[in-house]
């Protein structure tokens, strides 16, 4: 029992020493995101925008801090889509690799966790994967955002419904039981009051629900119009295979989540189509970008890069390098409490939109209402109107045809 | 002084246990919370898994428990911590009263199955209750004292270890082996076996869910899913049999070993951790079936043939 | 009654209106009794090994997850239909399940009883995380063309595919229970459940035994992945929460008899559908999980197990 003892006061002591991973000359920047376990399949995103990014920056000279360039290096760690091993892995980051600057995970649980870790050393942490409003109710100093608020996800696409012909009136509102998709239909309540809409079916279900039987029933029998669904990939793929299976077709159905990912049109094939969703950014080339051309650009050479298309996701990881690489060459240093000035004062365009974060700590964007036509996603309203026809109302899924669309 | 030898070893181990967060890194000292919490839970399973043998894999429940306990009483209610830890420890006693009953009179895999499915229920069950913060979770005041969630888990499996410790010797913990090795035998021999095992599933709960309390305030933030984890149970019950079940030490060993080597695989090898620590599992069941404690026991004598040996001995 | 076929393209929309809340409780007991088909396919195998070997297969989800991953590599680069390709998936994961059972739980048959959930907790890490490498994370459907298809019998709707799986899943299970009962294997299956030695009577090599049972709950397994491929959506990480409802079915339906495991099935999936429609969307899993409490409690051997 003892040599054990020993044995492990040895693993203890190895771990005490480990070496320090990041050069000197180089301005450190570190995550820790989901590699593996259920979150994996975003985590992605993250890690390979953060990389991209990262040596997007280098390439072309890296930063100029004061009146030397230095180069941006990465370190990231795979949590394992477990939140009290990422607070650690922040930690070990922060005290014993000493990088200079967090970047986020993915998901607004685990941002609400690690933010702990920014505000306990002082250093800032600009995350692009929790959009969840109790993130940033905490008051917390070094925590910045740069998803939109949950809240105005189905802004835009209320104001689409209310010009659509003909009108959708009974709305369906389904959300998951989470902190995100909570904020999302507590946004969207007085949204569709305002549009004089009625609410007909206001339901929380159980994250990770494979079962939408008994709703899609209830759906039918209640003529739905609209059904407006605030979940998570799986859920919605569920959702729309039983939505097919059950015949349940309203005029409109929408999703904060899944329609802009290549994964979701993927595995859904021509099922996918006629689904609304939203996102708050588009591979526009409007979109200018200092490091990357435009956004178009980038999406280009991205998915040459990675072998799948960005989405908002990943748009959003690749403004947070940028805003760190910016707020940096503003502040002329890398002490991190001016960082953390220069962060919160930050005003640039980006492949991702205007970086501004507002007091505290969230960044603003306005959501297009996107569909999925034919396999392609196609923007249908912004800001400033509709941008493409919508496929309004939805046709019965029997009068679809079932391959060769798209 | 044979028999104070492995007393003055353990009391000095704890000393420089107790002595870690004054020079050991942050990282370290957050990788010993954490350690030791499960170390807890682990010790606190072998109650009733190792000495009693009744497999519980519903640990988690009290776990959670003990979690809300405290995050109700600071995020909704603004009462120190202290109450908080009272009110998880009051409910999971509670809890372990009320469904003991039922559940302790299965058997094997059935009584595995049920608190299994009781975990399930409770994280169903809290995430549709109101003052749980339903699924969206609870956020606790931020308390940035690692040093003090350091010291009070290693308290706490201090009091735990002595706890069990206290059991090998009283007829209480007699008892409880005996309800393992034979229950129909050890009711005959007058032992009240009902009680003895709802004590022991109360026991079990308490020192568990002391511990979810102090992970609770520690992380901050609580919510269904995290504080009624069902891989804890595995994690728990993995570090116990793979220390030695039924043994003072072997859980705290066990966890202590399988922590640091899942902690390095994540730090080392990261994206193919998970994978290694399933095949660490793995192997460690097949060629140490009986744990750290019968390892270090047989080992001496038998040198590396012990390996062989297990398969030997329990293979079809 | 009319099947609806999905090239009917001039078919007008109506037929979704005017449904009663009497045929909205039809339809929701419909749906309730289709999932339990499916549920009790996913359960069979795990109720098998269980039940005969006294293994707790932790691992069962994951060997689900892998027969989805298996029939969707058939669907998609051999274009072989899932229902078709059914005694392929399960051909492959039967072999699967024989080798790891005589390669690695063989070794610990005789040891402490925690040891086999261990195992088979190590085993399922390592078949998920493998999967997620081999596979990605990305998720797959099984999405043959008559997938959206359904027939109505009057205003209820059928949907094809969980009527064909619940099909399937009568099938396999009557068929499994002849086995058990007739044939000279299947005889010797059942009494290795009571005791090895009376196994041996029937001249099979224990050992060998084994490997067939678990093989072939691996296989039922493997099928279930298949069918579940077909309705709902497969990634690496399917697998726990699988396990899981497994083991509510298995208890509440009883380990003796595979004619249990529909029953049990068929309750949970009746259950949760009307707690998903009269309690809330979120309390599906809490009526589940109480229905299991409740049955472990008041008769620990299942609703058709035999009493102890």
């Amino acid at each position: 029992m003892l040599r054990i003892g020993a044995l492990v006061v040895g693993l203890l002591a190895a771990s005490l020493v480990a070496p320090v991973s990041s050069s000197a000359a180089d301005i450190s920047l570190g995550a820790s995101v989901q590699l593996t376990g259920p979150l994996a399949n975003t985590g992605r995103y993250y890690r390979d925008a953060y990389g991209f990014a990262v040596d997007r920056i280098n390439e072309k000279g890296g930063v100029k801090v004061g009146n030397e360039q230095r180069k941006l290096a990465l370190k990231i760690y795979d949590n394992q889509s477990d939140v009290s091993l990422s607070v650690r892995q922040y930690t070990q980051l922060v005290t014993q690799d000493k990088v200079n600057f967090l970047l986020g995970p993915f998901a607004s649980n685990f941002a609400l966790v690690d933010s702990a870790v920014p505000e306990k050393y002082k250093i800032p942490m600009v995350q692009g994967g929790g959009a969840s409003d109790q993130i940033f109710s905490r008051n917390f100093r070094y925590i910045f955002g740069t998803l939109a608020p949950a809240s105005d996800y189905f802004e835009s696409t209320v104001e689409m419904m209310t010009k659509l012909h003909p009108e959708p009136k009974n709305v369906a509102l389904l959300y998951a039981d989470d902190a995100f998709d909570v904020s999302v239909a507590e946004g969207t309540r007085p949204l569709l009051k305002k549009a004089g809409m009625t609410l007909a079916l206001d339901e929380r279900y159980s994250t990770n629900a494979t079962d939408f039987n008994s709703l899609l029933s209830r759906i039918r029998s209640a003529n739905i119009d609209a059904v407006l669904v605030a979940g998570h990939e799986t859920e919605i793929l569920n959702f729309i295979r039983q939505a097919k299976s059950l015949s349940v077709s309203p005029k409109i159905y929408s999703f904060t989540v899944g329609v802009p990912s290549a994964d979701f049109r993927q595995a859904l094939g021509a099922d996918a189509d006629y689904a609304f969703g939203m996102t708050a950014w588009l591979p526009s080339a409007s979109l200018k970008d200092k490091w990357f051309g435009d956004a178009e650009q980038f999406a280009k050479e991205y998915k040459t890069k990675y072998g799948y298309e960005p989405d908002y996701h990943a748009a959003s990881a690749v403004a947070d390098v940028e805003a760190f690489a910016q707020a940096i060459e503003d502040a002329g240093t890398v002490d991190p409490q001016k960082v953390r000035d220069a962060l919160a004062k930050l005003h640039f365009d980006s492949l991702y939109g205007t970086i501004a974060f507002a007091a505290n700590g969230q960044i603003h964007l306005p959501q297009t209402v996107i569909q999925i036509q034919g396999g392609q996603v196609v923007p249908v309203y912004g800001k400033d109107g509709f941008i493409q026809q919508p496929k309004y109302p939805m046709p019965p899924w029997n009068a679809r045809g079932t391959s060769g669309r798209g | 002084m044979k028999r104070l030898l492995p007393i003055l070893a353990t009391t000095v181990a704890v000393v420089i246990l107790a002595a870690i967060p004054w020079f050991g890194s942050d990282v370290l000292v957050q990788f010993g919370i954490n350690t030791l919490l499960l170390a807890v839970l682990a010790q606190g399973w072998n109650i009733i898994g190792g000495y009693c043998g009744y497999p519980s894999f519903g640990n988690s429940t009290f776990y959670g428990l003990g979690g809300y306990g405290v995050g109700i009483a600071m995020a909704q209610w603004h009462l120190p911590f202290a109450i908080g830890m009272c009110l998880g420890a009051a409910l999971a006693v509670i809890f372990a009263f009320l469904l003991g009953l039922p559940v302790l009179r299965l058997k094997g895999h059935y009584f595995a199955i049920a608190t299994l499915a009781l975990a399930f229920a409770m994280s169903a069950i809290v995430s549709n209750v109101g003052i749980a913060g339903q699924n969206i979770g609870l956020v606790l005041p931020p308390l940035n004292n690692d040093l003090l969630f350091y010291e009070l888990s290693l308290g706490l499996l201090v009091v735990t270890t002595l706890a069990v410790f206290q059991l090998t010797r009283t007829r209480f913990g007699f008892g409880l082996i005996a309800i393992r090795e034979n229950e129909e035998a050890a009711a005959v021999m007058g032992v009240n076996t009902t009680l003895y095992k709802i004590l022991a599933f109360a026991l079990s709960g308490l020192f568990t869910a002391l511990a979810g309390g102090i992970h609770a305030y520690w992380i901050t933030f609580l919510d269904p899913e995290s504080a009624f984890d069902i891989g804890l149970n595995v994690k728990m019950m993995i570090m116990a049999v793979f220390g030695g079940p039924g043994s003072v030490l072997g859980p705290v060993f066990g966890a202590f070993v399988l922590s640091t080597v899942s902690e390095l695989l994540a730090s080392e090898v990261t994206t193919v951790a998970s994978l290694f620590f399933g095949v660490v599992i793995v192997a460690a069941v097949v060629l140490m079936p009986r744990g750290l404690a019968d390892l270090s026991r047989r080992f001496r004598a038998e040198g590396w043939r012990y390996l062989a040996n297990n398969i030997r001995t329990y293979r079809l | 009654m009319r099947v609806g076929q999905a090239d009917e393209a001039s078919e007008p929309s109506c037929r979704s209106n005017e449904v009663t809340a009497v045929t909205l409780v039809a339809q929701v007991l419909l749906n309730g009794v289709l999932l339990g088909g499916l549920y009790a396919i996913m359960a069979l195998g795990l109720a098998l090994v269980w039940g005969v070997l006294n293994i707790v297969n932790l691992a069962h989800g994951a060997f689900i997850m892998l027969g989805g991953y298996l029939a969707w590599y058939l669907y998609s680069y051999l274009s072989i239909d899932p229902f078709l390709g059914l005694p392929i998936t399960a051909g492959v994961m039967f072999a699967l399940g024989y080798g790891v059972q005589r390669g690695l739980l063989n070794f610990i048959v005789r040891a402490p009883m925690f040891n086999t959930l261990l195992i088979t907790f190590g085993l399922d890490v390592v078949i998920t995380y493998l999967a997620q490498l081999l596979f990605s994370a990305d998720f797959r459907t099984i999405n043959p063309s008559y997938a959206g298809n359904d027939i109505m019998f009057g205003p209820l709707i059928v949907p094809q595919v969980r009527l064909l799986a619940f099909a399937a899943a009568i099938v396999l299970t009557v068929g499994m229970w002849l086995f058990l009962l007739k044939s000279r294997l299947g005889r010797a299956i059942r009494a290795t459940a009571q005791n090895l030695v009376a196994a041996r009577l029937y001249g099979v090599e224990p050992r060998h035994l084994y490997a067939t049972t678990f093989g072939i709950g691996i296989g039922l397994a493997g099928t279930a992945g298949a069918l579940y491929g077909a309705v709902s959506q497969i990634n690496p990480y399917i697998g726990a929460a699988l396990t899981a409802k497994c083991f509510a079915i298995s208890i509440i339906g009883g380990l003796d008899n595979p004619l249990g495991v529909i029953v049990g099935g068929i309750v949970l999936g009746v259950v949760e559908s009307f707690a998903l429609l009269y309690i809330g969307a979120t309390f599906g899993d809490v009526a589940s999980f109480c229905v299991l409490v409740a049955v472990l409690i008041v008769r620990p051997s299942g609703l058709l197990g035999r009493t102890a």
